[in-house]
Formats: C-alpha cells, sequence, structure tokens
C-alpha cells in the first residue's frame, strides 16, 4: 500500500521546528466548542510537568467548518502562573492541519503520529478533542510512564458509568483480554501514551487505510502493542466525560469498525494468542479516587426490539455465522422474547460463544465481512439490555466484579475458540476450571516505579 | 409377381445396404468420438478434482468468499464447479465433434450455430452470473442494513432489490443475445415503475405517520436531549 506522505504544511512546520521530546496529538471535527479547553489542559500538563522538554501540540483535523483550526490555536494559555511550580524553559509549538486519506480517527492519528517520527519525539500522547474532564495531569500520567519507565504504550484507565463503554465491556475487553493474556481494562478508550519506538512500528504497517483508519484505530493500537511484545502499563485518569456522539453516526457502522479490526488481528495474531491461557493484570499508575458519573440512559425497549426483529430476518446470516448449537439458544431465547416475555439473560458463556463464533465466521469468510459485523448489532443490544436488567440495581463495583465473570467466561471458552479456529472436534469442557488456568505470558512489566 | 415381388425385396435391400454404407460407418465413428470424449471427460473431471484437492482450492476460494459469490450457503463447491464444467464442455464438443462427422446440411448447420453462438452464450452466463451475486449482495447489504434502521419489512425490501437487480441483468442479456428484447424492456420498464411508486407511497405514507406523531410528541413534551444516547454511545 503506498504510504500517503505528511502534508506539506506539516512538513514545513517539522522542518521549522526539527526536533521534539514530546508530541501530544489532538484529532478533531466540528469540535470548536470543546477543544479549546483541551488545548489548555495539554499546555498546563506540559509546562506544569515537563518543563525541561520540547513539546508541539498537533491538532489533526478533518475538514471542521465550525472554527476548530481557530479555536485551538486562539486557546489562551493563562492558567501557566495557577499551576507552575518551575518556570518553563522552552515553550510549546501549537499547530493543527488537516489531514489527509481516508476521513475518520486513525487518519488523524497516522498524521500525529508522521510528526512525531518526523520530529524524532522520544514519546507521543493523544487525547480526544471532546473530552470535558481532562486536566493537567492526563498529560502527566500518559506520558511519564514512557519517558520515566521505559513504557512503550500507556492505556487509559477510567471510572465510567455502568451503563457507558458496552462495545469495551461486553465485547472488546473480555475478548483482547482472554486472547492476549493482559487485563488493559479500556483498550479502546481514546487517549493513549506511546513510545517513538512504537510510532515507528505503527507507521511500518500497511493496514492504515481498513477499518483502523476510522474507529477501529484504539484496538489496532493497544493490540498491536501487547501483541508484539511492547511493554504495556495504565494510568488512572480519573473520570471520562465527553460530547454525546453524534446522534447520526451509526451503532453498526462503529461496531463493524470496532470488531472488524479484532477480528483482523486476530488473523494476524493467531500464532501468539492460540498459546496464551489465563491472563494476568496490567501495572496501573495514578491515584485512584472515586468521581461523580454522569448517567447514561438506557431504552431497554427499544434494544429488546431490535433483538427480536433482527433475529427473525437476519437468520439466514446468524445461522451461518454461528454453530448450530449457539443459534439454536439465540433463537429460542429471540422466541421467548417475542411471544411477549420480558425477562431474559444472555448468560456469559453463551455470549463468549456468540462472540467467537463471528470470530471464526469472519475469518473462514462465509459471508461478506460487512454483512457479517452488521449483523452483530441486534445481538449486541441483546446482550447490553440483558446486562442492564441484571445491574439496574448494582453499585459500581458489584458491576466491575460482574464484568469480570464475563471476562472469566471468555477466558473459559478459548479452548472452544480454539477448536472452532482450526475447524477441530470441540474439547471436552470438563475438568477445566476457572482457577486452573495455566499462567499467562509475561505482562513484561519491568520497574513499579514511576518517578513523578 | 415372384420376380416383381424379388425386385421389390432387392431394392429394399440395396437401399438398406445404401444406408448401412452411408450412415453406418459415420455413426460408428461419431460413436467412438462420442465414447472417446466421454472417457477423456470422465479422467478430466476426475483429475480436476484430484489436483483442486489437492490445491485445497475449495478451501482458498472458500477463505477469500469466491466460492460464496456463486452459492451463498457456501455449499456448491468452486472444485466441483470447475471440474463439471470441464466434464459437460468436453462432452458437448465431443457430440458436436461426432455429428459434423455425418457431413450433412443440418448437422454443419447445428454446428456451425453452435459455435458461432457459443461466446455469446458463455459472455450471456457470465453476466446472469455477476447478476446473480450482484442481487445476492446487495440484497443482503439492504437487509441487513434495513433490520438495523428498523426500517419495517426489511425481508421485502431485500426481495425487492433481488430481484430488480437479477431483472437487470436479464434484460442485458436479452439485449445482448437480442432475444425478446423490447418485451424484456416493456417489463422491465413496468416493474421499475411500479417498484418507484410503491416506494414513493410508502414513503408518503411513513412520512405522513411519522409527522403526525413527531407533531403530536412535539405538543406533548419537549423530548430530552439525550434520550436517544444510550443507544449510539457505547464505546
Amino acid at each position: 500500500m503506498a504510504q500517503i506522505p505528511l502534508p506539506e504544511e506539516a512538513r514545513r512546520a517539522a522542518e521549522f521546528i526539527r526536533r521534539a521530546d514530546i508530541v501530544i496529538g489532538i484529532p478533531s471535527y466540528n469540535n470548536s466548542r470543546t477543544i479549546g479547553h483541551v488545548v489548555q489542559a495539554c499546555y498546563a500538563g506540559l509546562a506544569k510537568y515537563f518543563p525541561q522538554f520540547t513539546a508541539v501540540v498537533v491538532n489533526s483535523d478533518g475538514g471542521s467548518k465550525d472554527g476548530t483550526k481557530e479555536a485551538v490555536l486562539g486557546a489562551r494559555v493563562e492558567d501557566r502562573h495557577l499551576l507552575l511550580l518551575s518556570t518553563p524553559l522552552l515553550a510549546a509549538h501549537r499547530l493543527s492541519f488537516p489531514y489527509h486519506g481516508v476521513p475518520g480517527k486513525g487518519s488523524a492519528f497516522r498524521l500525529v503520529f508522521q510528526m512525531a517520527r518526523e520530529l524524532e519525539a522520544k514519546a507521543c500522547a493523544v487525547v480526544d478533542s471532546d473530552l470535558r474532564s481532562i486536566t493537567p495531569e492526563w498529560i502527566d500520567l500518559l506520558l511519564r510512564p514512557i519517558l520515566s519507565a521505559g513504557y512503550d504504550f500507556v492505556a487509559p484507565y477510567y471510572h465510567r458509568h455502568k451503563y457507558d463503554g458496552t462495545i469495551t465491556n461486553s465485547i472488546v475487553y473480555p475478548l483482547t483480554r482472554s486472547l492476549y493474556g493482559l487485563r488493559v481494562r479500556q483498550p479502546i478508550g481514546g487517549e493513549f501514551g506511546v513510545s517513538g519506538r512504537l510510532i515507528d512500528r505503527y507507521l511500518r504497517r500497511d493496514d492504515w487505510e481498513t477499518d483502523t483508519a476510522r474507529f477501529g484505530i484504539d484496538i489496532w493500537m493497544t493490540t498491536i502493542a501487547i501483541a508484539e511484545g511492547f511493554r504495556v502499563c495504565q494510568s488512572f485518569l480519573g473520570a471520562k466525560l465527553h460530547d454525546a456522539k453524534d446522534p447520526a453516526s451509526d451503532l453498526s457502522a462503529m461496531l463493524q469498525q470496532v470488531v472488524g479490526s479484532v477480528f483482523m488481528l486476530m488473523d494476524e495474531y493467531q500464532d501468539g494468542w492460540r498459546k496464551v491461557t489465563g491472563s494476568q493484570p496490567v501495572e496501573l499508575f495514578g491515584f485512584r479516587f472515586d468521581v461523580g458519573l454522569e448517567p447514561v440512559p438506557v431504552n431497554l425497549d427499544r434494544m429488546i426490539q431490535a433483538f427480536v426483529h433482527g433475529c427473525r430476518d437476519l437468520s439466514e446470516i446468524l445461522a451461518q455465522a454461528l454453530a448450530p448449537e449457539t443459534y439454536r439458544e439465540v433463537a429460542s431465547l429471540a422466541q421467548r422474547l417475542a411471544s411477549g416475555s420480558r425477562s431474559f439473560n444472555i448468560e456469559d458463556r453463551l455470549w463468549a460463544r456468540i462472540v467467537e463464533d463471528f470470530a471464526c465466521a469472519y475469518k473462514e469468510r462465509a459471508i461478506a465481512p460487512n454483512h457479517l459485523l452488521r449483523s452483530v448489532t441486534p445481538l449486541y443490544l441483546a446482550r447490553v439490555a440483558s446486562f442492564v436488567q441484571e445491574t439496574e440495581t448494582m453499585g459500581s463495583a458489584e458491576v466491575e466484579a460482574r464484568i469480570e465473570e464475563l471476562c472469566l467466561a471468555f477466558e473459559e471458552a478459548k479452548p472452544y475458540l480454539i477448536a472452532h479456529w482450526d475447524r477441530l472436534a470441540i474439547p471436552s469442557r470438563a475438568g477445566r476450571k476457572r482457577g486452573a488456568m495455566a499462567p499467562g505470558p509475561d505482562p513484561r512489566a519491568a520497574s513499579r516505579e514511576v518517578p513523578s | 409377381m415372384i420376380s416383381t415381388f424379388e425386385q421389390i425385396l432387392q431394392g429394399v435391400f440395396q437401399r438398406l445396404q445404401y444406408h448401412l454404407v452411408t450412415f453406418l460407418p459415420p455413426l460408428l465413428a461419431a460413436l467412438i468420438i462420442f465414447v472417446i470424449t466421454l472417457v477423456i471427460a470422465l479422467a478430466a473431471r476426475w483429475v480436476l478434482y484430484k489436483i483442486f484437492k489437492g490445491l485445497t482450492l475449495d478451501q482458498f476460494l472458500r477463505r477469500t468468499g469466491v466460492a460464496y459469490m456463486i452459492d451463498s450457503s457456501g455449499r456448491l463447491r468452486a472444485t466441483r464447479l470447475v471440474a463439471e464444467t470441464v466434464y459437460w464442455g468436453l462432452l458437448l464438443t465431443g457430440v458436436l465433434v461426432g455429428l459434423s462427422v455425418f457431413n450433412s446440411d443440418l448437422t454443419t448447420q447445428i454446428t456451425q450455430s453452435f459455435v458461432f453462438l457459443l461466446p455469446k452464450l458463455v459472455v450471456a452466463g457470465i453476466i446472469l452470473l455477476a447478476g446473480a451475486w450482484l442481487s445476492q449482495y446487495l440484497g443482503r447489504s439492504m437487509l441487513v442494513w434495513a433490520v438495523n434502521e428498523n426500517l419495517p419489512a426489511p425481508r421485502r425490501l431485500a426481495a425487492l432489490v433481488r430481484v430488480v437487480i437479477m431483472f437487470v441483468a436479464v434484460v442485458v442479456t436479452a439485449e445482448y443475445l437480442d432475444f425478446a428484447r423490447n418485451v424484456f424492456l416493456a417489463a422491465f420498464i413496468i416493474l421499475v415503475g411500479g417498484a418507484v411508486f410503491g416506494v414513493s407511497l410508502a414513503l408518503g405514507r411513513g412520512m405522513g405517520g411519522g409527522m403526525h406523531r413527531f407533531i403530536e410528541e412535539k405538543r406533548e413534551t419537549e423530548p430530552a436531549p439525550t434520550a436517544e444516547r444510550s443507544l449510539w454511545d457505547h464505546l
């Protein structure tokens, strides 16, 4: 695949700046309302925690028409005198460029990474432009493990409302954890810290124009970092409060991009994840504290209806994608709901099998990938509805414990996945207990101390 | 009387002999050619099965999705398709070569017509095959989209897409083969016109109802700005 060169404007800026230790990337598209605050937080973070480093803040824009660029370049950083413990030695540059290629977050990240490589940055952080809860400490938490402790990839760790981040909670986290054996709690969080070494690796790859170019970028970055043995850690950032997504954005398209990226990388790294059993915790930095969270309203009836209708109308695809036993269970569940019953539960074991069956169907190309991945939506909504019903009265700790149970179900179902993946006989589940799993791979954790 | 009877019998035998001498050798030759071709076709089919099986072509085509273009269920294997096509192609060639042995006007005409038509038939087959695949693919795209958009009767919409595309393929094929082109064209125009009319009616009715509900809801209460957020905010 042809490499997209750095846009002329960006190349000239890089030539002018020549070198920078830190690059902070902010992808945007019509975020003039919030991006100013994000830029201010980045500046304050750089000034407060990294005064001795040269830094560049790069806004990679998707062609905003609402004055996002002006908001970035015009953001006044007045907090310095409130935050500084020492005088900054070097001022941070501020740039805003439109990215080229497929419109999406992934393409925006590519421009940021290209700039980071061009400037020979030691570390790069990326943060979303719609954040309302970002503080200067986020910059420290995302960059410090790389600059001071030799980590390559810093994933975020947030407190989120129990109904927020359900693609993460029900698919991406359990599946990624069971596959690669590391418990990265927010693999598609949106804010990351990346070392120069890992950026080089990302830019050498040739799959930037796939789903990676859009919402698939987060899981793509996380998976490559884990699967290729880069040093991975997490930083606790507090609460993630951000603007509601565009209501016109399509859930099934989002699912397609995220889940498609997971499945695509499963195929690539199959030799690695086959050998992994169980999972291990990942180093978590930052002081953990409880925060108030915005409630997320859910429309249970609409989700259930989507499931019932989806099962009826997509039966042809689902029957082909799912194993016969799994399909029978899903169909009987839909039938019960269609006949008026309102109590239902998609068990963890069944959900794990559904996801794994879809992964195998994706590998087999039995159905066109876009049809297959978009057919996940009704089942995903059913799982979310089931989860909402089950956790209605639960507090956040209980919900977290519940998600842990789901992850263990995915880990237990891994032999099924491998057998199905290889089209071999499904091994007996007898004798496999949760506690009896073999230890996972070396999480590559080194120093637990991160000097601040 | 007897001599007349003898003459008639002689005539019959002479004609029989003439026919035997004239047609039996070519018939035998044609039969031999057909049998040889049958043996070659059977052997070719067997070899193709073995070769493609050895090359795991089926597996390759299934993995790349090519096999499913031909049959959405994936039951039809590409190896079988290739082997059977070669088998029937060889058999047909044998029949035509066998017929040409007779060297009569009729057999020559049949052979010539077939040779002349064959490329056109092949192209027509390809057009129909491509139409079948496209109708399957777009029909399924419509189905999945309609389900996720919660549209009414997604299966019917998908079926409509399939029928329209298949019909386009048939019209193009008929046009290409110069076969009843006006009939197919007229039917196609009627079908598309009907479909557009139906969609317009459905849209009109749907939008009318939707507008009515919207106005009613607006009148009753202002909807909460985050009411529908949950479905779209799951990352």
